[in-house]
């Protein structure tokens, strides 16, 4: 067994795990973070996606005993899960969210994108999304709620 | 007809779980005490075992036990019970599970499953149906002629590869072959695909000491996924309980019973204790459902004036190693054949005939895009033979009021406005706006129909409870699985239509459950709408009668003298009295305590009047019973310099009777055109000689990104209202994928003058074209501004 320091969602935390297994493996498994979804484990589908100081990252090709004193932030980080992140809001009022399997790894890209430049152009959007798959929307309806999402995040910067 | 939540906007009722990643998919469930299993997989697509020595594996840490299929006694299925969950003394395609570990880890199960020694015998393996029927191919299923079948209709063939054969035959062929002035004859290829949601197959299985067997699944079948493991198990059907969490897309192949029957045959080596059978995304791809592989043969008929005459065509299904699930994909596939045009004379012939692939299943709108991509792109070269418009040949034969179609369904005028939706399809792309060309692309625009009935076995039904509470809120409980088409967001419009409430004092099921949740055929072929839709009106419609009859012995008036008005029942002459809906939902309690009335909690259905199987000798019927029919048009541009293929602009006009979730009516045709677009292009599992498959992952198998979505949508609803839909409504949700591939590859041809007659078809083969015809350009000197696939970190392999 390894241990490992990180800070998850804001708290300090040490895991043990064995040695070969993913940043997707540790989230679902260990810590039962189950937001966090496998959908290829190639890195090709984005569903696992996850901020890693401050980056969005392919959560399921990267290994875990590489992320001592790293911060971690997943979908359940960013919310109560009553008070919803402007990010969530938006992809609610945008009716974006279909079967819902895609979207919290979206939400963690885009969170990524904003947190590090809220005025990114929408050309920047869009590139950030095309790392992602999505069966259900045609991808419309996520260029449109990620567009509110900028908006709303940029509101909730002049509130504080 | 003036609505308040019929075609407002909506919101949908469990979005909140799905944006904060608190939605439960099964692969999120954790139960005490479980075990977790790993499959092998043989090493032929076609074998006989040997003998399999699973002793060192069992030796391996954290193994609980190593199952093979040694002790499976009989098949089980659907329509032709040819299914068995794991081989038992030969393997038919490269994803069937040999052997299974039982382990206290997934990763301890992995790592043992290289233990297990298996002996195999190879046999000649068969990836196309044209090579396994061939009169000296190798029986893929020996026992053929011992299998149950459940109607006469899906009767095998035995000494053969045939698994079944169906034909239709409409008015005299040879003489509607004679009557015609120009014949066109032409081979088509549909290969095949894969449905790919995002989150792939998983299912828990466990056997409990009271006999009971439980499980949990992303399937939109549960109540099929229940009476199939009863069957294998030889248990009540009440006695298999399965529950459906949120579900990560479905797109077809999570409808049939895929990995349930394997999880609980693998669970019943270790009763008492739940097991989790995850796939990896490759598995999801060998081991579950595949679905298109169509090849038809297709001859049309037709006079000088551009009438069709005669149809005459035979279909061939690479069905893949067991045919149950594919058997309703050949016959759908047959019926539909004719498209939305009318042929007086037809006949149409299929053969699904068993190969050495993954079993083919349902994926989105099964049947349909394999017959009408032929039928539609016939009606192109048939247009072009007689000198005429693709449009005008297709006005000129829609199936229209009183017509029949291939399979003798007389059309009403009330099934949908073909003529508008190519008129609003063709104000969007105009013909003139196809066969151009400038400096760096050629321009093409293409057109097609599409046409589907909500397929279902004749006695599918949907079932709606609607239990009022106390306070007069209702719960609404149904077992249509939302798989992001929206399905509980109309649920919720329709029941506040019907019992004239708020949406928000609905509360819409989450989860599905046999053991409580009203009994459902399948959540399949876009009929929820339609179905589920008269199932909430008839059951509020209960409701309210009940409300009625619990007022009148309160207010002292006849029931049919009251209103209900959502929260109060009153005298429609004297609104002023009245009673509160909370205060008779439960009965009506009197000041003394004693209580009358009945208490409001109702179940209805809803089925299809009328749906026949067809006649066995005919191949007739009625077998739609209501259909929805549209037009669909496709604007590309292909690269001189490279032959990349760039679709501009998508128009889909569909007659749905009527919109009740704007939003979602709209994500599903987006959805759909998308997915329709990546079937056209690039959608293809190819298979190697040996019969494994090429490029079973989700960096060789491409999909459509955003950078592949057309600059352009255009969407418009027709709205002809059905005849006996909700509130005229009809189905919606697989339609858009159908007149994709024949617009786009019709769309080719306007722009290069090339035919293609498979799908899909890839930049790679324009290029090929283009150097062969010496329209391929050199590439300009200026390096081009980088598009967006070339700056975006993906599908690197390693």
């Amino acid at each position: 067994m390894q241990a490992v320091n990180v800070t998850l969602n804001g708290e300090k935390k040490t895991v043990y795990i064995e040695g070969g297994e993913t940043l997707l493996d540790v989230l679902r498994e260990n810590l039962e973070l189950t937001g966090t979804k496998y959908g290829c484990g190639q890195g090709a589908c984005g569903a696992c996606t996850v901020v890693v100081n401050g980056e969005a990252v392919k959560s399921c090709m990267v290994l875990f005993r590489r992320l001592e004193g790293a911060e971690i932030l997943t979908i359940e980080g960013i919310s109560d899960g009553v008070h919803l992140h402007p990010i969530q809001k938006a992809f609610v009022d945008a009716d974006a969210v279909h079967c819902g399997f895609c979207t919290p790894g979206i939400i963690m890209e885009l969170y990524a994108l904003f947190t590090k430049n809220p005025d990114v152009s929408e050309e920047e959007i869009k590139k950030a999304l095309n790392k992602h798959l999505c069966r259900c929307t045609g991808y419309l309806p996520l260029i449109e709620a990620a567009k509110l999402a900028q908006k709303y995040y940029k509101e909730s910067l002049k509130e504080v | 007809m003036a609505f308040k939540y019929i075609g407002k906007k909506a919101t949908r009722p469990n979005v909140l779980e799905r944006v904060t990643g608190k939605a439960i998919f099964v692969d999120d469930i954790r139960l005490p005490q479980m075990l977790y299993a790993k499959i092998l997989y043989p090493k032929y697509a076609h074998a006989k075992i040997l003998s399999i020595d699973t002793s060192e594996a069992e030796k391996m840490p954290g193994v609980v036990k190593v199952v093979t299929g040694k002790g499976i006694k009989h098949p089980y299925g659907d329509c032709l019970h040819d299914r068995v969950p794991m081989a038992v003394d030969k393997v038919r395609y490269i994803g069937e599970p040999v052997a299974a570990v039982i382990a206290d880890t997934e990763r301890h199960a992995r790592a043992a499953l290289s233990k297990i020694k298996v002996e195999y015998e190879p046999l000649p393996v068969y990836t196309d149906a044209l090579d396994a029927m061939k009169k000296d191919a190798v029986l893929i299923h020996e026992n053929l002629d011992k299998y149950f079948y459940v109607t006469p209709l899906y009767k095998p063939t035995p000494g053969t590869n045939i698994a079944l054969s169906y034909e239709i035959k409409k008015g005299n062929i040879e003489e509607g072959i004679k009557q015609a002035d120009v014949i066109v004859e032409k081979e088509f290829v549909f290969h095949h695909m894969s449905s790919v949601a995002i989150e792939p197959h998983t299912a828990i299985a466990m056997h409990h000491p009271n006999g009971m067997i439980e499980i949990w699944t992303a399937n939109v079948g549960p109540f099929a996924v229940r009476e199939q493991v009863a069957e294998f198990f030889g248990k009540n059907v009440s006695d298999v309980r399965v529950h459906v969490p949120h579900i990560g897309g479905c797109f077809g192949y999570k409808s049939d019973p895929s990995i349930e029957p394997l999880a609980a045959y693998i669970a019943s080596f270790v009763p008492g204790r739940p097991v989790k059978l995850k796939l990896t995304r490759t598995e999801d791809f060998t081991s579950t459902f595949i679905g298109r592989g169509m090849r038809a043969h297709v001859k049309v008929g037709a006079t000088k004036d551009g009438k069709l005459t005669a149809l005459e065509e035979t279909l061939y299904l690479s069905t893949g190693a067991y045919a149950d699930t594919g058997t309703n994909v050949l016959i759908v596939s047959v019926q539909a054949s004719g498209g939305v045009y009318y042929f007086p004379n037809a006949h149409v012939k299929g053969y699904s005939v068993y190969t050495n692939t993954p079993p083919v299943g349902a994926l989105r709108a099964y049947g349909h895009p394999e017959a009408q991509f032929a039928i539609e792109r016939m009606m192109d070269l048939l247009a072009r033979e007689l000198n005429m418009s693709p449009i005008e040949i297709r006005k000129k034969n829609f199936i229209t009021e009183g017509k029949t179609n291939v399979v003798g369904e007389k059309f009403k005028a009330s099934d949908g406005n073909l003529f508008k939706c190519l008129e609003n399809v063709v104000e969007a792309i105009p013909p003139e706006e196809g066969h151009k060309e400038d400096d760096d692309y050629y321009y093409g625009v293409g057109y097609a129909g599409l046409i589907k009935a909500p397929k279902a076995a004749t006695f599918a039904s949907k079932g709606c409870h609607i239990k009022f509470n106390v306070d007069g809120t209702v719960s609404l409980n149904m077992s249509g699985g939302d798989v992001g088409q929206g399905l509980w967001t109309v649920a919720r419009q329709i029941a506040a239509e019907a019992l004239k409430m708020p949406p928000e004092k609905i509360r819409v099921y989450s989860e599905i459950d046999t053991q409580y949740s009203p009994w459902e055929w399948q959540t399949v072929g876009s009929m929820f709408t339609f179905q589920g839709g008269n199932a909430i009106i008839r059951a509020a419609n209960k409701a309210i009668d009940i409300l009625k009859k619990n007022a009148s012995l309160v207010l002292g008036r006849d029931p049919d003298m009251l209103e209900y008005d959502g929260e109060y029942v009153y005298d429609r002459s004297y609104p002023d009295v009245r009673v509160a809906v909370k205060d008779i939902c439960r009965g009506y309690v009197k000041p003394d305590g004693t209580t009358i009335g009945e208490v409001v909690n109702v179940t209805s259905y809803f089925r299809l009047p009328g749906v026949q199987n067809p006649d066995p000798e005919t191949g007739m019927g009625r077998t739609g019973g209501s259909y929805t029919m549209g037009v669909q048009g496709v604007k590309l541009r292909i690269n001189k310099h490279t032959g990349e293929i760039k679709v501009e602009h998508v128009a889909t006009s569909i007659d749905v009777g009527k919109v009740i979730y704007p939003k979602g009516a709209e994500g599903q045709v987006l959805g759909g055109v998308v997915q329709g677009l990546g079937e056209a292009l690039f959608e293809q599992i190819r298979f190697k000689e040996n019969g494994a498959l090429e490029n079973p992952n989700l960096i060789k198998y491409k999909i459509p990104r955003l950078e592949d979505i057309p600059d352009k949508f255009t969407i418009k609803f027709v709205e002809t209202p059905d005849a006996i839909g909700p509130y005229g409504a009809r189905g919606l949700g697989e339609h858009p994928v159908i007149g994709v591939p024949p617009a786009v590859v019709n769309a080719i041809y306007n722009a290069i003058g090339y035919d293609f007659y498979e799908v899909p078809v890839t930049s790679d083969m324009i290029k090929k074209v283009l150097e062969e015809k010496g329209m391929l350009k050199e590439q300009p000197n200026e390096t081009t501004k980088a598009s967006l696939s070339e700056t975006v970190d993906r599908d690197k392999e390693g």
